[in-house]
């Protein structure tokens, strides 16, 4: 496996970002969710912003897969747009199993 | 499940303590989160487990977005893994939904065991599917095992190694989370404050704690998880 390169600069900050975003976002919506459900737990909001959380919070490691295949095919490096993309379609595979033995989706 | 505030507040104090110790040795706390779920709370475990795997998405992720800039991660052997981590966490979350409670529950037991004599003695070798699969299956990280892995086998530097298994381990764990939020098994509000618990007791855990060097939090750990899967192996609970 090759060290990492110059290029892979861009990658940390696109990944910094991805990451920063993606828990920030999820942190206010499960706090704000939270704190709604058990000072008010008629109101119905709460579960959709606790809903949106978790979906936010599961969705950015996905994110960051996805990125990092955009910023590998600008670098024309193909190896690791095709390992990224194994990891991607695995997910996905997750995603169907989740439809499979769905009872929530 | 009824989901009183009891409860969540529980999870939310369970989630300080497990991320500050977690934090203090260099894991994720799921390790500590799951039994105490299970056997303290009474959550059957596969919820228990989900509810943990969210937690290590989150710690995953805040720590990688610290360690990004710093060099530390080594993006293309991290991805290049992902691939055999990814695959087991697809397997062992798919096989969670098909074994028995009490299959899962002496998993974890044995897993339990396996961590604190690996804690008293040096290191161990195992691999990244089995990493995987053991991830999804008993909702932790898996950095037990990445970490000396990577610092072994890959012949990565220990901090390097740890920086590389927390940036993999949130692919891992999403993969096995969202096979447990299609079967309904993670309660929103649960996995909300153990999310958030696990979080502020990270940040308590890098502020205060210091770090893993701590041979005696180590041995009163490994006492600890060694009567957890005694205890768990014996228990009768569903």
């Amino acid at each position: 496996v090759r060290r990492d390169r110059s290029d892979d600069d861009r990658l940390d900050r696109i990944v910094h970002l991805v990451m920063r975003v993606g828990v920030g976002a999820s942190g206010v919506l499960l706090a704000l969710g939270l704190i709604g459900t058990l000072a008010r737990p008629d109101w119905a909001a709460s579960g959709a912003l606790m809903t949106a959380g978790l979906i936010v919070l599961m969705a950015t490691p996905v994110t960051r897969v996805a990125a990092s295949i955009v910023e590998y095919s600008v670098e024309r490096d193909w190896l690791f747009v095709a390992l990224t993309s194994v990891v991607l379609v695995e997910i996905v595979g997750s995603v169907f199993a989740a439809l499979v033995f769905h009872r929530r989706l | 499940m009824a989901v009183t505030p009891a409860l969540t507040l529980w999870i939310l104090a369970a989630g300080v303590v497990a991320g500050t110790f977690g934090a203090t040795l260099g894991l994720g706390g799921g390790i500590f989160l799951v039994p105490f779920l299970h056997l303290a709370l009474g959550l059957p475990i596969t919820v228990a487990a989900a509810i943990s795997l969210t937690t290590v998405i989150a710690t995953s992720s805040s720590v990688t977005a610290a360690r990004t800039g710093h060099r530390l991660i080594n993006f293309r052997l991290g991805m290049t893994l992902e691939v055999a981590t990814a695959a087991g966490s697809l397997a062992g979350g798919i096989t969670a939904q098909l074994l028995s409670e009490t299959t899962i529950r002496r998993l974890f037991a044995a897993f339990l065991a396996i961590v604190a004599v690996m804690m008293l003695r040096a290191r161990n070798q195992q691999a990244s599917f089995v990493a995987g699969n053991i991830s999804s299956l008993l909702g932790i990280g898996g950095g037990v095992l990445k970490v000396p892995v990577l610092n072994a086998w890959c012949d990565v530097p220990l901090r390097a190694a740890a920086a590389t298994s927390a940036f993999m381990i949130g692919v891992t764990a999403s993969g096995g989370a969202i096979i447990y939020y299609g079967n309904g098994q993670i309660v929103p509000a649960l996995a909300a404050a153990a999310v958030l618990g696990v979080q502020a007791g990270s940040w308590l855990g890098l502020r205060f704690g210091g770090h893993a060097s701590n041979t005696a939090l180590k041995l009163v750990m490994a006492a600890v998880m060694l009567i957890v899967a005694v205890v768990m192996t014996a228990s009768g609970r569903p």
